[in-house]
């Protein structure tokens, strides 16, 4: 069953009093809050994701409260909370949906240390995968978007898994983070794509969240190949450029971009030298959507 | 201490190494740190895994390869390629 | 005792159990375990029991995940104990380590599964300043700049502020004794420093016999405020008694040598909890040797009250309406041994007064 069988007063209900078990990915997160606009977040962009109430385990159990006391009427807060414990500060109330799903992340890239975690997006298109890893700002998540409503697959816009065994990328499919600018270019850029509430005055500025296709919803058991690492820099007016990255200097590139790289030590090392060794490695400076799509699809996958 | 002291790689390193094309990345498993090395530091660092050396002798061993000049210039080069090494706890004054 | 009844204490006791677990049972176990803070050492427990592949792929990732971030860990403590044993040798000094550095260097048991925030070590307190100024030619410096915070330190403490590696980060506590100056017992720590053994090969790198680690980590758990690791505190010292316990001679050992130290009270908290909760084996001599030591009933039946709850994780599932008052009563307890009465208040109100700096 998924999020979609239920109205949006069962959606509620169930939030509010037992929690409902969200199957993203390879994990299952348990998601309690008796926050109404959370529960509309969840009813829209989590409409395809199928619910794992019976499976008895979850990764993570969250909730997110909104603490009743005088705050309540003055500026109401909200809280994230992970098993019972308060990880981060209290956010505005309006903020609960986008602290969710930054709560999330940090669920994974703290806790899933099974997998070498990037901060990258990752897309997949006819069985070769693209990685593009980004610091804030460079546009990073504009471009997933946009590839994504062009066929790619969206494996994820934040955290790239790499499993240990095989290094396949891992897929975490979650609603893409949109911010400033970049939800007017998406809404212009693809008119049909669904965007959930824009909230104002974050830590990050204005964000909304683009729902995720379905196809990639459904598609949580495949693992994808790497193929490209694709560093993006977003340019206001500049020409579309893809020029080749030297490998050892992508490697360094990675590592930074790695949330648990030292972690892994060793295996860490090898993991990220053998994603490095089968991928095509470059950086794209962008400015028009259109023509940075052009150049994803002209992508040929690395001689093996 | 002498003026053209012997360096050894740290006894207690141990190294994973992978190169593409003329840059080498280093994995130090004594101190998790990843560097990033061009050919003549990458040179440098097996040559001193293999025998404690100084920088002087290590000029005349890598020049060829490079095939320039070990002249003071490239000497003063290896020097820094040393200090560097020295800061990160990749080599040590040798006891020899 | 309640602590006893959770099953993250329930699969420490009997590892073996585990396989049999249904994934609802998983759920609640791999949250108590995290929030004990014993994820990794369940997973080194299975493992050593060859019985990790058994174990549930889901419920699994999360044990191996905690296993990666304690391997990564112990590597670079061992870092730390290199450049330490460095840094002392150029005043003739061995690094007398303790707490989970100790275990770690000399392969104990404890040390499978467990993280150690900062490295403890033992320095005779004549050579204190020698130590501080050698620490800090090798790059460490005292994380505490408020003058009241070292003056307390020097004043009143068995360490010294905790030092900072600039480069690395990495805390460094520096005892001279294992309990406060102002506590009400005072172990002599000479004899502890006379006492230590090598951890290894290497001579230059102690740690405490093992009588006196055991003493030392009861003396910890007793006289330590904050008991959210209570049960990890524990299951150390269940590993340690264990392991330690197998020599026949090591039982009357440790009874005379928690005499000669005056630690027979700690001790006796230690193995009684240990074995409630944990079931650690207790030979009975020692039971019996223990009865002389054994404070008046009412006072353990209050003690069982408290700790009973304290031990148990910090996680809702194992928690009741008394609680949280056990946990503040043994806080104030623990500061009572620690300090005597006019210090406290001092202290308390001091740190009353600046923690919304701090915060």
């Amino acid at each position: 069953m998924n999020v979609s069988a239920l109205t949006p007063s069962e959606l509620r209900s169930r939030l509010k009093e037992a929690g409902i078990f969200l199957q993203i990915g390879a994990f299952v997160i348990h998601v309690k809050t008796s926050i109404r606009s959370v529960a509309e977040g969840i009813g829209l962009l989590y409409a395809d994701y199928p619910l794992a109430e019976d499976v008895g385990f979850a990764d993570f159990h969250v909730r997110l409260i909104s603490p009743g006391n005088l705050r309540r009427w003055f500026r109401p807060q909200v809280l994230f909370s992970f098993d019972g414990r308060i990880p981060f500060k209290p956010l505005p109330l309006d903020q609960a949906f986008p602290m969710l799903e930054w709560g999330m992340n940090w669920c994974v890239s703290g806790h899933a240390h099974q997998y070498l975690i990037l901060h990258a997006a990752v897309m997949e298109k006819q069985g070769g995968s693209v990685i593009m890893p980004a610091p804030p700002g460079a546009g990073k998540s504009t471009l997933c978007a946009a590839l994504v409503n062009r066929e790619w697959r969206l494996l994820s816009d934040e955290l790239a898994l790499i499993d240990k065994a095989d290094n396949a990328l891992v897929p975490l499919c979650r609603p893409v983070s949109l911010k400033n600018e970049s939800i007017h270019v998406i809404r212009k850029f693809e008119p049909d794509a669904v965007l959930g509430r824009e909230v104002r005055d974050t830590m990050k500025g204005t964000v909304a969240h683009m729902k995720p296709p379905a196809e990639s919803v459904a598609q949580r058991h495949v693992t994808a190949r790497p193929a490209w690492i694709v560093f993006p820099k977003y340019q206001p007016g500049a020409p579309t450029r893809l020029e080749p990255q030297p490998k050892a200097r992508a490697f360094m590139h990675m590592v930074e971009s790695a949330f648990n790289y030292s972690l892994l030590g060793p295996q860490g090392f090898q993991m990220m030298a053998n994603l490095v060794d089968a991928c095509d490695c470059y950086e794209f400076t962008y400015s028009n959507l259109d023509e940075a799509v052009a150049v994803f699809a002209d992508l040929k996958l690395p001689a093996p | 201490m002498p003026l053209n002291p012997k360096w050894q790689v740290a006894d207690e390193n141990e190294f994973l190494l992978r190169s593409w094309d003329d840059e080498f990345v280093v994995y130090n498993g004594a101190t998790g740190d990843t560097h990033l090395l061009g050919l003549v530091a990458a040179q440098v660092m097996l040559k001193l895994q293999q025998t404690p050396t100084d920088a002087v002798s290590l000029a005349e061993w890598v020049a060829p390869l490079q095939q320039i000049e070990p002249d003071d210039e490239f000497v003063l080069f290896i020097e820094q390629i040393l200090t560097n090494f020295d800061s990160l706890g990749i080599i040590e004054h040798s006891r020899l | 005792m309640k602590a006893a009844y959770s099953l993250v204490a329930q699969v420490l006791r009997h590892p073996e159990t585990a396989v049999l677990l249904g994934l609802a049972e998983w759920d609640l176990l791999i949250r108590q375990a995290r929030h004990a803070d014993l994820l990794a050492r369940i997973y080194a427990m299975l493992d050593e029991q060859g019985l990790i592949d058994s174990i549930p792929a889901k419920p699994r990732a999360h044990l191996e995940s905690a296993d990666t971030v304690v391997k990564r860990h112990a590597q670079a403590i061992r870092r730390e104990v290199h450049c330490l044993r460095k840094a002392l040798a150029t005043i003739d000094l061995p690094v007398i380590l303790l707490k989970g550095a100790a275990y770690l260097m000399a392969d104990l048991p404890p040390a499978r599964g467990r993280i150690f925030s900062d490295v403890d070590i033992l320095v005779p307190k004549g050579h204190l300043n020698q130590v501080e100024a050698a620490l800090r030619l090798h790059g460490w410096a005292s994380s505490h700049h408020d003058a009241y915070d070292q003056r307390y330190y020097r004043i009143w403490m068995h360490e010294l502020p905790p030092m900072m590696h600039l480069k690395r980060q990495s805390v460094l506590d520096v005892h001279h004794n294992i309990l406060p100056e102002s506590a009400r017992v005072h172990p002599d720590p000479r004899k502890l420093i006379e006492a230590a053994v090598p951890a290894g090969e290497d001579q230059s790198v102690k740690v405490l016999a093992p009588v006196d680690m055991v003493l030392h980590s009861a003396t910890h758990l007793f006289h330590e405020g904050e008991l959210e690791h209570g049960l990890r505190d524990l299951a150390d010292m269940d590993s340690l008694l264990r392991y330690f316990g197998e020599s026949p001679s090591f039982w009357s050992a440790l009874m005379s040598r928690a005499q000669e130290l005056e630690l027979t009270r700690p001790l006796f908290y230690a193995l009684r909890y240990a074995n409630l909760v944990l079931g650690t084996p207790i030979p009975e001599s020692a039971t019996i040797n223990q009865t002389v030591v054994r404070p008046h009933w009412s006072l353990v039946a209050v003690m069982d009250a408290l700790y009973g709850r304290a031990l148990a994780p910090v996680h809702p599932s194992c928690s009741d309406w008394l609680t949280g008052t056990a946990r503040w009563l043994l806080y104030v307890r623990a500061h009572w041994l620690r300090m005597s009465p006019w210090l406290l208040v001092h202290h308390l109100f001091h740190k009353a007064f600046l923690s919304p700096k701090h915060s």
